[in-house]
């Protein structure tokens, strides 16, 4: 009861208080989502004002004689000559475990018609990155499911790792795949009671694309009951160019507030190309001095203090990224990629040539690679996968030249069918991440030439049959190879046991 | 900004500080400026005079407190008001008095940019985004 007198009491001193100063300016000109006002002589750069109706927008241009703002939200009202006032604070977004689950636009507004979104916190979505003190070798392994990337071009927690290609080359797929592969991996290890585990939520933030699109992610993510560990921000081309600029930054703060709270988080941007679109149409109705392909000066710095967010913290947890970009006829050597890729510690390249070979994911290994992900990267897979990426790199080589001519020696062509074999084995459908320890098994197999007496196109199926065999009859012996992270000589012996057995079955 | 407008803008903040004397705009001043103007013709006289007309407004406004009220307000209070926002600005403040109704019961004082208000409507509003 005298809680509840205090309260009441201490909002009576708020009310008798003194006269509340506010600093106001008036709309001077407004166009595409961005006013210049007339005023506002005390507004600090990135500060939140108010506009008539509710809308917000963010101060970014304090100039001599006028302040330039983005909108954000309905700017149809508004029109010249409206007041517009500061509000001394800068903009920030709902944070925590109460917005998982849920679908929220670039202000942390609940998007998905499921109502209200109990947050208790809120984060600036501007933040300086932290710095070197703070952070942590990136040491723990992000397992994608995918076992092109899980054994060729590993990601670790608090790694940076661009998903690059053009269109249509499955770049969303991997990302899809990589937050479905962590909620399956969330729910085995929740359900062990670990004390140790540490699960990892995951943030999706939709930049610029279609309203279609985001929806069927969000149902990919939904049927495989990933929704529940994830966060949808979605900006999409309908909404302003403000929006879509501040998405990823609000993005990045719900995962701050899982890394500055002792978890691990990965934050997929789709894409970043879009993102730098949005940011130059800005800087352009801003009347910001524009440089190469008429992007502003600081296109570099807006994804570099967005990247850079992402970190392993002593002591504390991560925020992976996976920003994702889309390539014009392949050209990685375009402003923005090679931006990105030089602030990334390494890519994946997606091939479309590979994609319409049918070998999917379309990953490059030549020209993909993960700079600090081996690290992270578990024993197991080492073991079983070390050589494999200079065996396929060799392998595309030697396919390449072999097209001139048929006399070949036998070295040549075992290793040329040996290649073909390891392609044709990461082969892997979309939505259907595949456990670490699966993953060994199937390379183990590989590594001991359990495919080799098979035709190249039942290698895919052979591995699938393997993997059904593993998990209906040799649980407890992949629950061991998950455990011990490692391939020794009583798991290589069982391992051996049940191949032979999978082998006598799958032959007849 | 064009690069007229630039320079137009520049010359009129030069004309400003002629206009003004011991902190406030004044009219003998003005009427010299616009004389010198006239007599001159710079280029892009007009823009000049637009961007001179905004900063002298502006200016204007920064010495001269609108005071809005809902109820009856004295003299007393006016005068007040304004030797306080004199002292605190360090330059003359002129005072002028509005009915607003709006505000239900209190003062509103708008002085350029600024906007102090000690009124029932604002802390309705306040109070209102609290809870």
């Amino acid at each position: 009861m005298s809680t509840v007198l205090e309260q009441i009491e201490q909002q009576i001193a708020k009310l008798s208080a003194k006269a509340v100063r506010k600093n106001t300016g008036t709309i001077r000109t407004l166009a595409d989502g961005v006013a210049k006002i007339d005023g506002l002589s005390d507004v600090m750069y990135n500060e939140m004002v108010q506009f008539p109706g509710g809308a917000i927008g963010i101060a970014l241009n304090l100039e001599e004689n006028e302040v330039g703002c983005v909108i954000l939200g309905d700017v149809s009202q508004l029109k010249e000559g409206d007041e517009v006032k500061t509000t001394g604070k800068l903009l920030s977004v709902p944070v925590g475990k109460a917005l998982l689950g849920r679908a929220v636009d670039a202000l942390g507004q609940p998007i998905d018609g499921k109502g209200p979104i109990d947050a208790k916190e809120t984060y600036p979505v501007e933040k300086i990155a932290p710095g070197i003190i703070e952070r942590k070798s990136v040491t723990q392994p992000l397992l994608t499911g995918i076992m092109a990337i899980d054994s060729m071009i590993p990601i670790g927690r608090g790694q940076r790792e661009l998903i690059i290609g053009d269109r249509g080359t499955g770049k969303t797929t991997i990302a899809v795949d990589t937050i479905i592969n962590q909620a399956k991996i969330n729910k085995v290890g929740l359900a062990s009671g670990d004390p140790k585990f540490r699960p990892v939520y995951s943030i999706y933030v939709a930049i610029g694309q279609k309203n279609s699109n985001i929806v069927r992610t969000i149902a990919a993510l939904e049927n495989a009951g990933a929704l529940e560990y994830t966060i949808i921000v979605a900006a999409p081309a309908a909404d302003n160019a403000a929006n879509q600029y501040i998405a990823p930054y609000s993005g990045a703060s719900m995962g701050e507030w899982f890394m500055e709270n002792n978890m691990d988080s990965l934050i997929v941007y789709d894409d970043l190309s879009k993102h730098a679109v949005a940011y130059r149409q800005i800087s352009l109705i801003l009347k910001r001095p524009s440089g190469r392909e008429a992007y502003p000066g600081d296109v570099f710095y807006l994804h570099s203090r967005l990247l850079e967010r992402s970190a392993r913290l002593d002591g504390k947890g991560s925020l992976t990224a996976l920003p994702i970009i889309e390539t014009l006829a392949g050209d990685v050597s375009a402003y923005i990629p090679t931006n990105v890729i030089s602030i990334t510690d390494g890519q994946i390249f997606l091939e479309t040539d590979l994609f319409n070979q049918g070998i999917r994911p379309a990953v490059s290994v030549g020209l993909s690679v993960s700079r600090v992900g081996s690290a992270a990267q578990l024993k197991a897979t080492k073991q079983v996968a070390g050589k494999l990426k200079g065996e396929l790199a060799q392998f595309r080589e030697l396919a390449a030249f072999s097209q001139f001519g048929s006399d070949l020696d036998a070295k040549t062509k075992s290793q040329l069918d040996r290649g073909a074999r390891v392609v044709e084995l990461f082969k892997q459908p979309a939505f259907d991440p595949i456990s670490i320890e699966l993953q060994v098994v199937t390379l183990w197999a590989m590594q001991k030439g359990y495919y080799e007496n098979l035709t190249i196109s039942k290698v895919m199926s052979a591995a699938a049959s393997l993997r059904t065999f593993m998990t209906t009859r040799h649980d407890t012996l992949l629950t061991k190879i998950r455990t011990k992270a490692a391939v020794d000589a009583e798991i290589e012996a069982e391992l051996k046991t049940a191949c032979d057995s999978w082998q006598s079955t799958f032959s007849a | 900004m064009s690069v007229q407008s630039k320079a137009a803008e520049q010359f009129a903040r030069q004309l400003l500080k002629l206009s003004v004397v011991d902190g406030s705009v004044s009219p003998s001043q003005v009427a010299g400026v616009l004389e010198y103007v006239e007599a001159h013709k710079p280029a892009n006289a007009v823009m000049v005079l637009n961007a001179y007309k905004r900063l002298v407004s502006a200016e204007l406004s920064r010495s001269a407190a609108i005071i809005e009220h809902a109820g009856p307000i004295s003299d007393a209070i006016q005068k007040s008001i304004a030797a306080t926002l004199t002292a605190k600005f360090k330059r003359t403040i002129t005072t002028t008095v509005k009915s607003n109704p709006d505000l239900l019961a209190g003062i509103r004082v708008r002085l350029g940019d600024d906007i102090f208000e000690s009124s029932l409507s604002s802390q309705l509003t306040s109070l209102a985004e609290n809870v």
